[in-house]
């Protein structure tokens, strides 16, 4: 039973792969254009620029998304039990919240460029107020609607605050959470790219946009490539990290 | 001696400004070691009153003694909720082991006790599942064995076996008067079930609404034997208490 779900799983991925690298070549064949080569072309531009200095680039977009999603969820998710277990200190909190979180943070890149200067840490902190925000906002709901039932039988076995945090609110609200990170991801990928085609001469964003720039078509695609599969990988660890830690969820 | 003590006990719920009074002039004696029920309509304040006996809500007035102790001061109160409160992220082993961990009691003490529970419930098979894989019978055992590894004097119990059908509810009952025989826990439980307060109630106490107050306190012999369901003195009991019900009602 559970070998033949895990195998129908393991089929229905190939079929997707399948699936997308076939429509690819076709898109690659009707536009017939370099900018936008065949699966296999891309594929060996890939590897090779892999050798090259893609992969500097590669490894310092990797840092800067994880140091933010990192920065984001160790301020968001306190933060957010914190605000739902105390709905008497929300409610101050809550209308600042509302009024800030429709504002595009992205705005705030030039400010953020003055004041933490050119290097990476004015792209960490612009992506990880970004996503903070919806952690912050996704656990605190969570928290907010967590079953009194399960807080009010722990606390009458003489539980205090932190252990509520530890065993109810914590563990209550991980799936909220980690979904809230994999939207983020999302979210931070987006904002990366941005920030990288700006004032840098690094990163993986930069070496898609210099490559286009300089017609490098097949680099440039080398580059994409490389931007998804890092989001994919990513997304494949926040699975696993939700498969793990909430297996309660599907027993 | 009188081991639970209530006396002009008195619960107002604030909403908006407005007092809402839910307990008025509760008064409620119950010797150690006794089984104690609480029988009522809906909304009468049944389960204020037992959150205010298991330290959940310190704001009422009156005097509240349990075996001379503040509810506040007293550790050994055990509450069981209607929807048993177990977390659906722990497994049943370490659901029962909660109570054990904050109260820091060392490794392996808990592993012991924790199994010990386990096979008096016999629960033992159902260790690693967790609750949602469990049925309202099973999920009731882990409630149960939750509080009683704690070791507890005192047991509240809020309509424990009123979402559980007829005969696992009778299995259920003569479970809990085993676990009582057992122990000389004292135990104070809230139900629907007529028969139920008969069965194991050797105090029955009528709750009526608006304020909630205790109308009348009933002692009944016949409570905690195995063999009183069907005998002339169980129904007459139970008789005597519906007809009571149902002219305050
Ligand atoms: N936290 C609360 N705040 C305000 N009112 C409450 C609260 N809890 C219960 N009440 C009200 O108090 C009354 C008694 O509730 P409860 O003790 O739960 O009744 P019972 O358990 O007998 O059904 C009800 O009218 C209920 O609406
Ligand atoms: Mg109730």
């Amino acid at each position: 039973m559970q070998i033949s779900k895990i195998g129908w799983k393991t089929v229905q991925f190939f079929l997707a792969i399948v699936f997308i690298l076939l429509s690819w070549w076709i898109f690659a064949l009707l536009l017939e254009t370099p900018a936008f080569p065949p699966p296999l072309e891309a594929f060996t531009s890939f590897f090779k620029s892999m050798q090259g200095d893609m992969l500097l680039h590669l490894r310092i977009s990797f840092y800067r998304v994880a140091a933010s999603l990192l920065m984001a969820a160790v301020l968001g998710i306190p933060a957010g039990l914190f605000l739902g277990k105390n709905p008497h200190i929300d409610q101050y909190i809550s209308p600042v919240i509302y009024l800030t979180y429709p504002i595009p943070k992205v705005v705030f890149l030039p400010v953020l460029l003055i004041l933490l200067g050119i290097g990476d840490l004015s792209k960490v902190v612009l992506i990880a107020l970004i996503v903070f925000y919806q952690i912050l906002v996704t656990t605190r709901d969570a928290a907010r609607n967590l079953q009194t039932e399960y807080i009010v039988s722990v606390k009458s076995l003489g539980a205090n605050s932190l252990e509520l945090y530890r065993h109810v609110y914590l563990p209550g609200c991980l799936p909220a959470i980690l979904t809230s990170l994999r939207l983020g991801l999302g979210t931070a990928l987006a904002v990366l790219f941005l920030t990288e085609t700006y004032a840098t001469s690094k990163g993986i964003g930069y070496f898609i946009m210099y490559s286009w720039s300089s017609m490098a078509y097949d680099k440039m695609f080398a580059g994409i490539i490389a931007m998804g599969l890092m989001g994919f990988l990513l997304y494949i660890f926040l699975d696993g990290c939700e498969r793990y830690l909430c297996s309660w969820l599907n027993p | 001696m009188t081991y639970l003590d209530i006396e002009s006990l008195q619960v107002d719920y604030r909403q908006k400004n407005k007092k809402h009074n839910v307990l008025f002039d509760v008064n409620l004696q119950l010797p150690q070691g006794e089984i104690g029920v609480i029988i009522g309509p809906s909304g009468c304040g049944k389960s204020t009153l037992l959150n205010v006996l298991a330290n959940l809500n310190q704001d009422y007035q009156g005097r509240v003694n349990i075996n001379g102790q503040l509810p506040i001061e007293h550790k050994g109160t055990a509450l069981i909720l209607q929807d048993y409160g177990l977390l659906p992220w722990k497994n049943v082993w370490n659901n029962i082991k909660l109570g054990l961990d904050i109260r820091k009691v060392s490794k392996e003490d808990s592993k012991m006790r924790n199994q010990a529970i386990l096979n008096k419930m016999r629960i033992a098979d159902l260790k690693k599942r967790y609750p949602a894989q469990l049925s309202g019978g099973q999920k009731q055992r882990v409630a149960i064995a939750r509080s009683l590894v704690l070791e507890p004097e005192l047991l509240l119990m809020d309509e424990p076996f009123s979402s559980l059908d007829a005969l696992n509810r009778e299995e259920m009952q003569d479970i809990l008067l085993h676990l009582w025989q057992e122990t000389n826990l004292t135990i104070l439980l809230i139900t629907h079930n007529i028969e139920e307060a008969v069965f194991l109630g050797q105090k029955i106490f009528v709750m009526s609404a608006c304020p909630g107050t205790i109308i009348k306190t009933f002692d009944n012999d016949i409570a905690g034997d195995y063999s009183s369901r069907g005998k002339v003195e169980f129904l007459e009991m139970c008789n005597t208490l519906r007809s009571y019900l149902r002219k305050e009602n």
